[in-house]
């Protein structure tokens, strides 16, 4: 006479779920919520030299610059007076030494990206920096 | 005599819909998850407003780089990218201190500008300042 497995035919869940809730924790950590607002449209320029940076300035004030030189901040577009007016607002609130990173798209024209600084200058802001894609990892220019 | 009613139901937790919720929890996580781009951000001196200019008997130190369309100048001689790092190689080891001021060209592309920024900083030069040309 067969013997007959006793064994239930269920699927065992329990295992499946532990790898389940690892992998959901591990996004929810990852995911980081407060993450400025990037506009994916923008091509940066590529940098081969540079290091990328570990950490921003959470004052740091990212200013987009499209490739047809619209201009927006956490993609709320703006003129030149009104990104003026942002800038001086932070000043004023913040102190001059706010560093404006300046996100421009890599085949934008220079008149562009020259506008944006006019404005940061005339709100008296004064640390400067453009954006790039850092791709070499920081490795030295010297020949 | 009062018969006590057994209760028939499943003591056994309910997983069905559990697992609907986290797998859905984990789509949104997967589908939403973006790669991260590594930025670096390359410093350039605007005038501070609150910094009076030093006044010096001594001549400084200048670089002056032309970044226009397509062309780049050093000292108002046409370079190549190659030919500007060897010479901006040779400079740096002189002096890595000096100031170097790049006049871009309006018409100019911002990644011809990064480009050239990009191989200052990669030489050490570090006193950057960004002009415009009209």
């Amino acid at each position: 006479m067969r013997a007959r497995d006793d064994a239930p035919l269920e699927t065992p869940v329990t295992s499946m779920i532990d790898i389940v809730f690892q992998l959901i924790i591990f996004f929810v950590v990852t995911a980081a919520i407060d993450k400025d607002v990037i506009d994916e449209s923008i091509r940066l320029a590529q940098a081969k030299y540079v290091t990328a940076e570990e950490k921003t300035d959470p004052r740091a004030v990212l200013v987009n610059v499209g490739e047809d030189g619209g201009v927006n901040i956490a993609l709320q577009p703006l003129n030149l007076l009104q990104l003026q007016q942002i800038l001086t607002a932070t000043r004023t609130q913040s102190g001059n030494s706010v560093p404006i990173v300046i996100r421009a798209d890599g085949t934008a024209i220079y008149r562009y990206v020259d506008g944006v600084m006019q404005a940061v200058g005339k709100s008296g802001m004064y640390r400067v920096k453009l954006s790039a894609v850092a791709t070499g990892g920081g490795k030295s220019a010297k020949r | 005599m009062s018969k006590r009613r057994i209760s028939t139901e499943s003591l056994a937790i309910p997983m069905s819909s559990m697992i609907d919720v986290t797998f859905l929890l984990l789509i949104y996580f997967i589908i939403t998850q973006r790669e991260e781009i590594p930025e670096a951000h390359l410093a350039v001196n605007l005038p501070s407003p609150n910094q009076a200019p030093q006044k010096t008997d001594e001549k400084p130190n200048l670089l002056e780089i032309e970044v226009h369309p397509g062309q780049v100048y050093l000292k108002k001689m046409p370079q190549t990218m190659d030919q500007l790092q060897d010479m901006l190689t040779k400079m740096a080891a002189y002096d890595a201190e000096q100031t170097v001021i790049v006049k871009t060209s309006v018409q100019a592309q911002t990644q011809e500008l990064v480009r050239v920024l990009d191989l200052c900083k990669g030489l050490g030069l570090t006193k950057l300042n960004v002009m415009t040309l009209k």
